[in-house]
């Protein structure tokens, strides 16, 4: 039974659910460190899946299905961006707003475009194309873990170290967190806080246009109704397990990534998953109560040395 | 003053639903149909019969109570985001009961049904409000993480231990007749639960504009640190907010049960707490305008259906005016903020130039 649970398809399953959670996860913690929380990550990555599919079957192309994923990211993130930093809205307000949107509009074209209701699949959608890493090959246990995936899979791991250098290493970076913490101070330093949340947001909506489009031309190509099945909270949930660290958020992400995988094997051999599944969320609450605690401690240990 | 301001806001609140509707049929004319076709089937497919019309507040129902959670919690600035695990887990001890005490009369079982399901809702909303109070965790993110706990919890109950007898369906047997609330018009789900549900929302009318509770949340939301000085025990009123909230939320959910499908679903929610929530912002959680936001939102769900079979135009158009309503009002006070700006600047270019001729 174990070892049906256990074996190399669920550590290949793991990377393969991990991706759209990296990808998502690294979107928004950069506009967490913009100091502004996006629950919209739910609805951009829906309409990646979405419109990465219709990219896809129309110009019979993955790379433009990919392209449309990331034009309608840019233009959800502006939208995002326009609301909750020039007009000042609130931020979860307009988060919600999206995620129905999404949820409507991505129904709504569903079937005035292919005439379907459900799901949408055909065999003129070109997947995402499946990567080999040529030096693996000789390696029985890798090769069946690592090769085979798609490309995006490598790609948010690239994406993980270009934004962990850009956050900490370049001054850009530097601007950006400082864009959350004290805009102020960098509005003195002649930097635009608004500039610096602006692109937090935009990235925000391309990294979750990559997680749908990966998630509906990787690996099924189709598109279901509410493709995202929450993914946008659990990316959520790993910014918070990782406090919004790059490599922390990644970890976080596999683990989620390995409890999603392990639920699908359970159900394969007939073992309720639900409690599994509901690991992310519930591990997310007992870390937010964990730093609330130490951080008290710390309040108080400060006012006892003061005294 | 006030009610300058309050005209203004329906002005907004107008200007709002008539764009978001333009924008729908701009929508419509892009898929090539006729836009006035398209929204005279919807009134009349939203009030166009005894059947439509009891269908519009059979609608209504969950979206009056939902959005009257909303507006308490939100009040009181802590943000009840968990309505729809609260909904689930109240959905889910009506039914509980219902299957359970098989043998109590409608009017005992009714009550003890709605009380499970308000102690189930309540006690999930406490949850997040302790953390909230007693150690600062956000509970925006505490309450999202719980709605997909409860549903997957609730989603184990169904399938395993309550699992109904006639296979994997995903829901429990059907409750007791005695539990069953009478449906008031044939073939429409309409039932007795929308005269609990004016009950309530008088309650809550008062509740929040008549008492000097009302007064005191409304206090703690809108500048916390003035009501503690006021002598306003501000942390008990948010768990009180925010409790009322959760248990508003379970009976939502038990009135699914209760009146609509005499079962617990795994899926029985198709996002009510959800459109409560968007229903309660748009009207700035005023509990009458709940209530009639929610009428409204009732009506387009109902006569999206009628839109579709006449014209071909998928129902799933009104979620997105709905989301665009939502963007409008969102966005109001900084739209106003633009406008008035750019009229200045105009102004003030408009004299820069006189003075120059």
């Amino acid at each position: 039974m174990l070892k049906e649970i256990i074996n190399l398809t669920l550590l290949q399953h793991t990377i393969r659910t991990a991706t759209p959670l990296i990808l998502a996860a690294l979107g928004g913690l950069l506009t967490q460190h913009a100091g502004i929380l996006n629950i919209g990550m739910e609805g951009m990555i829906l309409m990646g899946a979405f419109f990465a599919i219709v990219g896809s079957y129309f110009f019979s192309s993955s790379l433009a299905g990919v392209l449309m994923a990331v034009g309608v990211g840019i233009l959800v993130g502006l939208l995002f961006a326009y609301f909750v930093i020039d007009l000042k809205s609130d931020e979860f307000i307009i988060g919600i707003a999206i995620n129905i949107l999404a949820g409507g509009l991505t129904v709504f074209l569903l079937r005035s475009i292919f005439g379907v209701k459900g799901a949408f699949s055909s065999p003129d959608i070109v997947p995402l194309p499946r990567f080999r890493l040529g030096f693996l090959e000789g390696i029985p246990l890798l090769d069946t873990i690592f090769n085979n995936h798609t490309v995006f899979v490598y790609v948010s791991w690239i994406l993980v170290a270009l934004v962990y250098v850009y956050l900490y290493k370049t001054p850009y970076g530097i601007w950006l967190r400082a864009s959350g913490e004290f805009p102020e101070a960098l509005e003195t330093a002649g930097v635009s806080p608004r500039k610096m949340k602006y692109i937090s947001s935009i990235a925000c909506g391309v990294f979750c246009g990559f997680a749908g489009a990966h998630l509906s031309l990787g690996y099924l190509t189709l598109f279901t109704e509410n493709m995202s099945a929450q993914r946008g909270f659990i990316a959520m949930a790993a910014i918070i397990f990782g406090g919004a660290h790059p490599i922390r958020t990644l970890i976080a992400a596999f683990m989620f990534g390995f409890f999603d995988a392990l639920g699908i094997r359970l159900q394969v051999v007939g073992i309720p998953s639900q409690f599994t599944q509901m690991i992310p969320y519930l591990g997310t609450i007992v870390v937010l109560f964990v730093v609330a605690k130490s951080y008290i401690r710390k309040i108080k240990k400060n006012v006892e040395g003061e005294s | 003053m006030k009610k300058f301001k309050n005209a203004e806001y329906l002005i907004s609140l107008f200007l709002s639903i008539l764009a978001s509707l333009i924008i729908g049929a701009f929508i419509m004319l892009a898929n090539g149909r006729n836009p006035v076709t398209g929204y005279v089937a919807l009134i009349n497919g939203a009030f166009g019969s005894k059947y439509n019309i009891a269908t519009t507040f059979a609608k209504t129902v969950p979206l009056v109570l939902t959005g009257l959670a909303t507006s308490i919690s939100f009040r009181s600035g802590i943000s009840n985001i968990g309505g729809e695990g609260q909904l689930y887990l109240g959905a889910f001890g009506a039914a509980l009961i219902g299957i359970t005490f098989v043998n109590l009369p409608g009017i005992v079982g009714i009550p003890l049904a709605l009380a499970a399901s308000l102690i189930a809702g309540g006690l999930y909303a406490l949850f997040p409000a302790i953390l909230k109070v007693r150690y600062n965790i956000d509970e925006v993110i505490v309450t999202i993480m719980l709605n997909t706990v409860a549903v997957l919890l609730t989603s184990y109950l169904v399938n395993y231990p309550f699992a109904s007898e006639i296979g994997k369906m995903g829901g429990t047997e059907i409750i007791a007749e005695g539990y069953q609330l009478s449906r008031l018009v044939r073939l429409s789900t309409l039932n007795t639960s929308i005269f609990y549900v004016a009950v309530i929302s008088i309650i809550m009318y008062y509740l929040l504009e008549r008492t000097s509770i009302g007064y005191e949340i409304k206090m703690v939301g809108q500048n916390s640190n003035f009501s503690r000085y006021g002598g306003i025990n501000v942390k008990r009123r948010m768990i009180f907010a925010m409790v009322v909230s959760g248990a508003l939320c379970g009976i939502a959910g038990a009135f699914e049960v209760l009146g609509v499908h005499y079962r617990f679903l795994q899926h029985i929610s198709p996002g009510y707490a959800w459109d409560g929530m968007l229903i309660a912002l748009i009207v700035k959680n005023n509990p009458i305008g709940v209530v009639l936001m929610s009428i409204f939102f009732g009506a387009l769900k109902t006569g999206s259906i009628s839109m579709e079979n006449a014209t071909g135009i998928p129902s799933e158009l009104i979620s997105v005016i709905q989301s665009i309503i939502i963007l409008f009002i969102a966005g109001e006070s900084g739209f106003k903020t633009k406008i008035k700006s750019f009229l200045a600047n105009r102004r003030a270019i408009k004299k820069a130039g006189e003075k120059n001729a």
